[in-house]
């Protein structure tokens, strides 16, 4: 471990861009595993075969990892090409600078991140590649890109291949084999963790159609942790769902702002509220007031049909019409007795059309006057034509509706306008 | 106005119309017989209160244990009548949260939410999720239930 650091140190400087790079494509290759797969792996393999020197003792190594490369591909993953391309990446420049501790911070990096894991398909498989004619300091760079269902055969080739090309590499790269056996347990996971990105996020890879030279495939936000940001999502899905079917029973709505589509609901909700007790005020009123009531009724139905006695009542119910309507702003109760004090009643605006047109049929139930001035106190604050629509009624009082009842029709009428 | 009002009964006949409005009616109209003639109370406000209490159990019993806030208003409505409380509409419309509106719209929401659990019956203990659900029945079975009273007022006047 000591000398893999003080290498990195002494090749902190030659390592910049390529260090630079393999971040990159790391944080990358951790937020994301967008649909560039393929042309990643395409450039990272065309870029990466040529560059490779000839003299290079794991040559054979790499085009073997190339091909296995091409295999796991084509068997499905989109992650494991691009983690080990970016490993092959990272190893060329590896060999080109020495970078092995770099190597090793990858992979160690790589092993940080699924702290979550549990992805479906794993992303690395167990290549085992050492570079090197020669050189000092050169490690071998293992790649651990397991799938996850073929963990155990994978580890098995992984340690014999390791421990093969251990054999033949150099001695104080056994400190490296063992990053590779403390990933192997993790990268599963790693993969796991990339992949899952991959899989669950599907299509919604930003990284775009063309393929930037550079490995960078744009990262989605909110991989990070990925269980919880799915589930996180799932849930704003059925939220918003919800939403939209409450937003079509609410009437009149058209806004599109969650928190203003709340606000209408909660609106609604109340209104509802309130008109249920509205109306059940009302046929009680109707119920209270039937039998006094009837015999009043019935002999002003008859009588008032004349206009003078019609007009009188007129005249004399507007001041009552304001008295009910100041009451019944303070008390319905004291509002409805007042009226059955007079002998008068409150009925809804069609009733009261009914009886005027027909002349003949004075019907008794008329009484169960069930009507409620609709106050322009209904709570939902827009509803200005909204609140009183529904009960469609207005204060009426019998006497009036004979006579000239239009008059005193269109007077409370105005208060739901 | 009469045109509005029918508007607004028109607009989403299909998402208004609650399946069991024929049972909500039978429910209702019962109730509201058995209390003409069994009550001896006349005093108005009392009386109002009864029909109130009357529409709501009769819509919750006719959705019956399906929904969670029917069984939560039936039971609030079943200890209510038991314990007689002095005033129940208090309860019916609960008090908005007296905390001032916070701008942040995170806050809003969290406000919105806890107003609307408040509404629900039954919604204090329920997630996000649920409560948009409920709300969702509870609103369609009210508004069938607005459009019963509305017809029998209707009908009783005509």
């Amino acid at each position: 471990m000591q000398p893999s650091s003080k290498e990195m140190q002494g090749m902190a400087g030659g390592l910049a861009p390529s260090a630079v790079a393999a971040h990159i494509a790391l944080q990358e290759l951790q937020n994301d595993g967008g649909v560039d797969h393929d042309d990643f792996l395409d450039q990272m393999m065309s870029g990466l075969a040529p560059a490779w020197p000839m003299g290079l003792g794991g040559y054979d190594e790499a085009s073997l990892l190339g091909s296995r490369l091409r295999q796991h591909q084509a068997a499905g993953g989109g992650s494991p090409p691009n983690g080990k391309s970016m490993l092959l990446q990272l190893n060329h420049h590896h060999y080109a600078h020495h970078a092995s501790p770099q190597q090793q911070l990858l992979l160690q990096s790589m092993g940080q991140p699924p702290a979550g894991g549990g992805g479906d398909s794993g992303g690395f498989l167990p290549l085992p590649l050492s570079l090197g004619s020669g050189g000092s300091g050169h490690s071998g760079l293992l790649v651990d890109i397991s799938r996850e269902e073929v963990d155990a055969p994978f580890k098995a080739s992984d340690s014999t291949k390791a421990e093969a090309l251990y054999n033949n590499g150099f001695g104080e790269n056994h400190q490296h084999f063992h990053h590779p056996q403390n990933h192997r347990g993790a990268p599963p996971a790693a993969a796991g963790k990339c992949q899952v990105p991959a899989a669950a996020s599907g299509s919604p890879s930003t990284g775009g159609g063309a393929v930037p030279p550079r490995p960078r495939v744009r990262a989605r936000r909110g991989q990070a942790t990925d269980p919880h940001s799915i589930a996180e999502r799932l849930r704003r899905e059925r939220i918003a769902e919800r939403m939209k079917a409450l937003q079509e029973l609410v009437p009149n709505s058209n806004k599109t702002d969650k928190a203003s589509m709340l606000d209408e609901i909660i609106d609604y909700v109340k209104f509802l509220q309130l008109q249920v007790k509205v109306l059940s005020m009302s046929r009680l009123g109707g119920a209270a007031a039937v039998a006094p009531l009837v015999a009043d009724m019935s002999s002003k139905a008859g009588a008032g049909r004349g206009e003078a006695d019609g007009a009188a009542a007129n005249d004399g119910l507007t001041a009552a019409e304001h008295q009910v309507a100041k009451l019944l702003e303070e008390d319905m109760g004291s509002a409805m007795q007042y009226l059955q004090g007079k002998g008068l009643c409150l009925m809804p605006i069609s009733l009261a059309s009914a009886i005027s047109s027909a002349t003949c049929h004075p019907r008794s139930p008329i009484p169960g006057g069930l009507s409620q001035l609709n106050r322009r106190t209904a709570p939902s604050p827009h509803a200005a034509g909204d609140a009183p629509s529904s009960p469609s009624m207005s204060a009426l009082t019998v006497p009036s509706t004979n006579g000239g009842g239009d008059a005193d029709i269109s007077r409370p009428s105005r208060c739901k306008d | 106005m009469e045109s509005k009002s029918s508007d607004e009964n028109c607009n989403n006949p299909n998402s208004e119309l609650h399946p069991s409005k024929l049972m909500m009616a039978s429910h209702f109209l019962r109730a509201l017989f058995r209390i003409q003639h069994t009550t001896t109370d006349s005093s108005f406000a009392g009386r109002s209160r009864k029909i109130r209490r009357a529409a709501y159990a009769s819509m919750a019993y006719s959705v019956g244990t399906k929904r969670s806030w029917s069984s939560a208003l039936l039971r609030k409505l079943r200890s209510r009548s038991r314990l007689r409380s002095p005033n129940p509409r208090r309860a019916k419309y609960a008090a908005l949260p007296g905390k001032p509106r916070v701008a942040r719209p995170q806050q809003r929401e969290m406000d919105q939410a806890q107003v609307l659990r408040e509404l629900v019956p039954g919604g204090t203990s329920m997630d996000d999720c649920r409560l948009l659900e409920e709300t969702t029945d509870f609103v369609r079975c009210l508004s069938t239930q607005v459009r019963l009273m509305q017809a029998v007022v209707d009908s009783v006047s005509i």
